[in-house]
């Protein structure tokens, strides 16, 4: 209770209301822009906040995180161009309701139902990330080694061309994480003579690069394209008849995205395609859904929000991501000297509190903005992106450098965009290889641990059974795409009969 | 004119799959990085405590290899969608980066900074001279209030001495 009414007597501190009121802004704006995530943005801004308090660096971040994963549906809507993935089933439904002359109602039901979902995951995560972390008490290195393995193998089930790929991307990421000198032995690896890289390679410039640089090439080869922009009426709050009609799509998928978030890797995007699917299979009259149903804006704006809390969740109670953008915030935690895990909890309550609260009161601003300004935030599509894209990279070059004052990392930041570009051409995505990055050391050290504590006999794995529970979910999760193509298959095939 | 459906099937049938590519070049990276590993010093086994430095970095690379010979074998049920093809401007971008990044270390960042602010719109397209020139000029400028005045971070002045 003490660490609470501290974290609520931070925020009277009108330089924390400001800082988190400038990141859900700048969230909802970032989010707003097409190709401009708000993963990115958050990496971006990463090595700036390394010269704030931890609280204002952290509340900034997951500011940005809730509201950036609103802002996409208004370019969504508006342009047909969702603005961050978790967006993209937005434009199912609320560009046929723009074309309709109806963007105010999209646009309002959006901010409305992912208001909910967002204010529902946040009690969540206030409830649930403490219990996690009481049970994260009993694990040992061998259950967090089960834990983070777990945490690979969902990036199985993440949205991607294939699963493999994705599988092989988080390998990679691990192996990248192994670069520099091995923390028992104290000998190099990979380092190839340069000493820069013994200490490792930190993964804020490769993220950065892997996000913004990559991104940057691959608008370079959007420069012809047009975007069409629907009218926009204004923006008017749903009608209780509206709300009526989406209160049961709204409550469905505060669930679906809450559970999704919950699980290691996955995030809004998957969130947001199941709450809309689920939207669709619920409706009585399923007719309208492509051409502008109320509910498919519904659906995936308040499951996708849903998630953002719940990916907190594990980050916090366990340091395994829930998505990519917290990866990236457990990554802030961990360069601003902060060990997620249940240890966070009894150390630094304070900073948990004003995270939580800072979400609070993110989503509550992003509801007020998206509901008064969002016609303004949607103008952000008209800075031409000869001259956006051209800024955002020397931003990621600043903020590269900025973390260790070293042209090497502005480097290792452009060489990680050109092998993003080329990796995302063969169809592994950024994100298994930014969370395989993160977990590297985790799953390094905690298997070497554990394997000296079992003196080398592997099977002793299985006399623990957190650790079989987890190595079983691993294995679900692992083969869920084949089991799901499977069903696909024999439902097609009954279909064809 | 497109092929008869028949040809279509023969020629897509005879066509190698992309993934089958993809796999075989994973394997050849692993190959080539196991034999990187060969080239790490031994620790002793009382401070390696039985797990050698390259111990962990093969067993990942395995890991990669294995995944790699089920997209082999998945590539040709299921095989990943033909590439859009890549656009001039692509790699001419990805020659600006590198070269902003030399100019960075050799002329200093605002100088690069400068040029890059000039070069890129002009690159991309962008004939508006009474927006190309005063974005070279006020984006480095609000960079340097920003950044350098602001928040501490340190360019080197490079060639041309301006910080």
């Amino acid at each position: 209770m003490d660490a609470f009414l501290a974290a609520g007597a931070a925020f009277l501190d009108p330089y924390l209301l400001g800082v988190v009121l400038v990141g859900t802004i700048g969230g909802v704006l970032v989010g707003a822009m097409p190709g401009l995530s708000s993963t990115m943005a958050t990496a971006l801004l990463l090595p700036f906040t390394l010269t704030m308090e931890p609280i204002p660096a952290i509340a900034l971040l997951s500011a940005l995180y809730c509201a950036g994963t609103y802002g996409g549906s208004i370019t969504g809507i508006l342009v047909n161009a969702p603005g961050a993935p978790p967006a993209a089933a937005t434009a199912f439904d609320g560009y046929p309701l723009a074309q309709q002359g109806r963007a105010g109602l999209a646009l309002g039901m959006a901010a409305v139902s992912s208001v909910i979902g967002g204010l529902f995951s946040v009690v969540v995560l206030i409830v649930a990330a403490p219990l996690l972390a009481r049970v994260a008490y009993d694990f040992g290195p061998p259950e967090y080694f089960a834990l983070a393995l777990f945490g690979l193998s969902m990036l199985a089930t993440i949205s991607g061309e294939s699963a493999v790929k994705n599988l092989i991307g988080g390998a990679f990421g691990v192996l990248l994480a192994t670069i520099g000198m091995d923390f028992t032995t104290g000998v190099d690896r990979f380092t190839f003579g340069f000493w820069e890289l013994s200490e490792g390679i930190h993964f804020i410039p490769v993220m950065i690069g892997l996000f913004a640089g990559c991104e940057f090439l691959t608008q370079a080869g959007k420069l012809d394209q047009v975007q069409i922009r629907a009218a926009l009426d204004a923006v008017k709050l749903p009608a209780w008849a509206d709300f009526r009609k989406c209160f049961g799509t709204i409550a469905r998928s505060c669930g679906i995205g809450t559970f999704i978030g919950l699980l290691p890797a996955e995030g809004g995007t998957v969130a947001a395609m199941i709450g809309y699917n689920e939207a669709k299979r619920w409706a009585k009259d399923k007719s309208l859904f492509g051409k502008g149903d109320i509910r498919g804006v519904a659906g995936p704006e308040a499951a996708n929000n849903a998630a953002t809390g719940a990916a907190m969740v594990p980050t916090l109670a366990l340091g395994i991501p829930g998505s990519a953008t917290t990866a990236i915030i457990l990554g802030a935690l961990l360069v601003h000297g902060l060990r997620p895990g249940p240890h966070l909890f009894t150390e630094t309550p304070t900073l948990l509190y004003a995270i939580f609260l800072a979400m609070l009161l993110a989503n509550i601003v992003f509801g007020v903005f998206g509901l008064i300004g969002a016609k303004l935030f949607a103008r952000v599509t008209l800075i031409p992106i000869r001259f956006l894209w051209p800024s955002v990279f020397i931003m990621a070059c600043i903020g590269a450098y900025a973390l260790e004052q070293s042209v090497l990392d502005v480097w290792i930041m452009v060489g990680a965009g050109l092998l993003g570009f080329v990796l995302k051409r063969y169809g592994f995505a950024a994100a298994p290889i930014i969370m395989g990055l993160i977990l590297g050391e985790l799953v390094e050290n905690s298997l070497k641990q554990s394997l000296i504590i079992f003196d080398h006999d592997w099977l002793r794995f299985l006399d623990r059974p957190i650790v079989v529970s987890f190595l079983l979910l691993t294995a679900v999760s692992a083969f869920w795409p084949v089991v799901s193509a499977w069903r696909a298959r024999r439902a097609a095939a009954a279909a064809a009969e | 004119m497109g092929m008869p459906p028949g040809q279509e099937r023969a020629a897509a049938a005879a066509r190698i799959p992309r993934d089958l590519v993809i796999a075989g070049a994973l394997l050849a990276f692993c190959a080539v990085t196991y034999g990187i590993t060969l080239g790490f010093d031994e620790a002793p086994a009382a401070v390696a405590q039985n797990v050698q430095p390259a111990t962990f970095p093969r067993l990942v690379l395995a890991a990669i290899a294995v995944l790699a010979a089920v997209l082999a074998v998945t590539s040709f049920r299921l095989d990943s969608p033909r590439k859009w093809p890549i656009k001039p401007m692509v790699p001419a971008t990805a020659a600006m980066m590198v070269a902003f990044v030399v100019a960075f270390d050799t002329l200093g960042f605002i100088a690069a900074m400068g040029l890059f602010g000039l070069l890129m719109p002009v690159l991309w397209g962008e004939r508006r001279w009474r927006l190309v020139i005063p974005y070279a000029v006020l984006f480095p400028a609000v960079v340097y209030v920003v950044f350098v005045l602001g928040l501490g971070v340190h360019f080197d002045p490079g060639l041309l001495g301006i910080n």
